[in-house]
């Protein structure tokens, strides 16, 4: 033992006391001496004490109120009672009010001895099986704990859990399974899983799961389609053994990858339109240079130089497109960190006006421009108004009949600046226009044929006002032209 | 050279129309275009072809498949041998042939662009002949 034992003495008798104390002092203990009841109880509640010799009269306090004062305190410590009646009674009485032992006086050191080693093991052992019962209760907790963290923990999963045990019942889920497989009748557990799943695809792969017999790890992933609601699960099932590797059942975790297949697919979908986009010019060219090449149509060198020019006209249009596909991925990767500054995109659009002149007045385009002086600025890239507008009013001008006109107004509303540009061209059909956005769609008739252009030009626009939190808007119809309004939004200038 | 014969070239891609042309009508060739399927059969039935070179892909996609499902389905036209050229193959993955496709896409041989000169017309010559010794 590290520390002595504390023993308390409680007796009016200074003898007895001072006996004890020399007793057990030489013996190791540390020991406390108190000379009433009242003073004893005191002392115990002041100092954690191992064991208690009393007498059981004293004046005040009694000993046998006193051994129900300490035992509030400490149930476990040992009170040895001494008694100069040592008669059967009084000892019954005391130990029946929760003494350990009893002492009759006169008694021998050695007695005494004899008496306190007893107690003191028994002191030990007491605690002993507190501390044990401590400990069970401790861990009892800690699984009822652990049992709800758990509950806890898969209920606030985005990914559905599904536990069922080896009869295939389903013992435990959480609320993402339930709304995934629309499980049904979960308020009483414990009934086969398909009384929730629908899904019999589940429930199918589940057996295979289950009738694994290899103690290896089996782990099966498989993605599901479920129908109502439309969603395509990635369902990883993995058996659930105990420490000796019996099986006990299986969980599942559901993950929703519905909108990771349908990226996918929109990926392969426009890699495939990309491929194809491509090809065709290529194949032209290909196909232009192996005529003059091959002589196969005849060696006339002018011819030759015409069919060497078409082929070159088509790899500007691949070089072309090419170049948008790289603007779109660009914006797509967010790699163009958008250069926000303030911005008159009038004074852009006048600029490019300029520039675009030549290309117009092959057609005798006229241009008019309706811009109010001091517009608001917009917070706005000048690079990507640049491209926005040139694609605008470039198309204006593609899509223009000869001897047409090109308008570019300027609107202010309480929280947008508006920029319309409408021409008098060829205009669209109703039917198209819910397309014209998509990429490389285009417009496919006798008068479009002879128009060069990607397919992607209001793709990017359309891509760079989304950037710039704004709206674009068309207003189109066959033969009378068409309108294109990019809306801006700007910050009141506060007074 | 075998008998002067008349072709018809139906393809959206002025390109692909141009030179083909080219190339057939250096080699005596008499050669008739049209940019969409609707042109097409106007042409096949004012001008009889002998022969009939196709895009697959026009206008719409299945443009191809329909217009030469229209000429084999009419009797008087079925005789008509078709070449279907096309971009399609590669880019998308598709690859056609005759065991497999002919049976619902009623073309009499395919290539796929761009098509080498002389492999054209070593196709065109044969399909002709082929027709010719047909009953």
């Amino acid at each position: 033992m590290t520390k002595p034992a504390e023993i308390l003495v409680v007796d009016d008798e200074m003898g007895i006391r001072e006996g004890c104390k020399r007793a057990l002092s030489r013996l190791g203990y540390a020991v406390d001496l108190a000379e009433d009841g009242a003073v004893g109880f005191r002392k115990v509640q002041e100092k954690q004490y191992d064991l208690i010799l009393m007498d059981l009269m004293m004046p005040g306090i009694g000993g046998l109120d006193l051994i129900k004062k300490v035992h509030d305190i400490d149930p476990e410590i040992i009170i040895v009672v001494i008694t100069g009646y040592a008669t059967i009674e009084t000892a019954v009485e005391a130990t029946k009010r929760g003494a350990y032992d009893y002492l009759p006086k006169p008694f021998a050191p050695e007695t005494l001895a004899v008496l306190v080693k007893r107690g003191l093991e028994k002191r030990e052992l007491r605690l002993e099986a507190q501390r044990l019962h401590h400990e069970r209760d401790q861990r009892l907790l800690e699984l009822a704990g652990e049992k709800s963290r758990l509950r806890t923990i898969i209920g606030c999963m985005a990914d559905g859990v599904l536990v069922t045990n080896l009869e295939r019942q389903l013992v435990l889920w959480n609320a993402a399974a339930v709304k995934m497989l629309r499980l049904s009748g979960t308020d009483e557990p414990g009934r086969p899983l398909s009384h929730y799943v629908k899904a019999p695809s589940i429930n199918e792969a589940l057996q295979n799961v289950l009738s694994s017999k290899d103690a290896g790890l089996a782990m099966i992933s498989q993605e599901i389609r479920l129908e109502d609601p439309e969603l395509v699960l990635m369902a990883q099932m993995a058996p659930v053994r105990d420490e000796a590797g019996t099986l006990l059942g299986a969980v599942t975790v559901l993950r929703d990858i519905t909108k990771l297949k349908e990226i996918e697919k929109i990926k392969s979908q426009f890699v495939s339109m990309v491929a194809h986009e491509l090809r065709s010019p290529l194949a032209a060219i290909e196909g232009w240079l192996d005529v003059v090449l091959s002589g196969a149509a005849g060696d006339d060198e002018r011819k030759k130089e015409a069919w060497l020019e078409r082929a070159k006209e088509r790899a500007h249009s691949l070089l072309a497109l090419v170049n948008d596909l790289l603007e779109i991925s660009k914006i797509e990767a967010g790699k163009v960190a958008l250069k926000m500054e303030s911005v008159q995109v009038a004074d852009i659009i006048r600029k490019l006006v300029d520039f675009l002149k030549p290309e117009a007045d092959r057609k005798a385009l006229s241009f008019t421009i309706q811009m109010p002086e001091a517009l608001p600025t917009v917070q706005a890239d000048v690079q990507d108004m640049e491209k926005l507008f040139t694609n605008l009013i470039s198309n204006a001008i593609k899509y223009n009949v000869d001897k047409g006109s090109v308008t570019i107004e300027a609107t202010v509303d309480a929280q947008y600046v508006g920029f319309h540009v409408r021409d008098t061209g060829i205009g669209m059909a109703p039917e198209h226009l819910p397309r014209i956005f998509d990429d490389f769609f285009r417009i496919e008739d006798k008068r479009t044929s002879k128009i060069s252009g990607t397919g992607l030009g209001l793709t990017i626009a359309k891509k760079i006002v989304d950037s710039h939190f704004g709206h674009l808007e068309v207003k189109s119809r066959p033969d009378q032209g068409s309108t294109f309004s990019v809306y801006l939004p700007y910050q009141k200038r506060t007074k | 050279m075998t008998v002067t014969a008349k072709i018809l070239l139906v393809d959206d891609d002025p390109d692909f129309l141009d030179m083909h042309k080219a190339i057939l009508a250096n080699h005596g060739y008499e050669v008739i275009t049209a940019t969409s399927g609707g042109e097409g059969m106007e042409r096949v039935r004012t001008d009889m072809p002998d022969a009939i070179i196709l895009d697959l892909m026009m206008e719409k996609h299945d443009a191809g498949f329909s217009f030469s499902r229209q000429i084999k389905m009419d009797p008087l036209f079925k005789r008509i041998p078709i070449l279907m050229v096309t971009s399609v193959a590669e880019a998308t993955g598709y690859r056609f042939s005759l065991q497999e496709d002919g049976y619902w896409m009623k073309t009499d041989d395919f290539l796929d662009k761009p098509v080498k000169p002389e492999v054209l017309l070593e196709r065109v010559e044969r399909m002709l002949k082929k027709s010719r010794e047909a009953p």
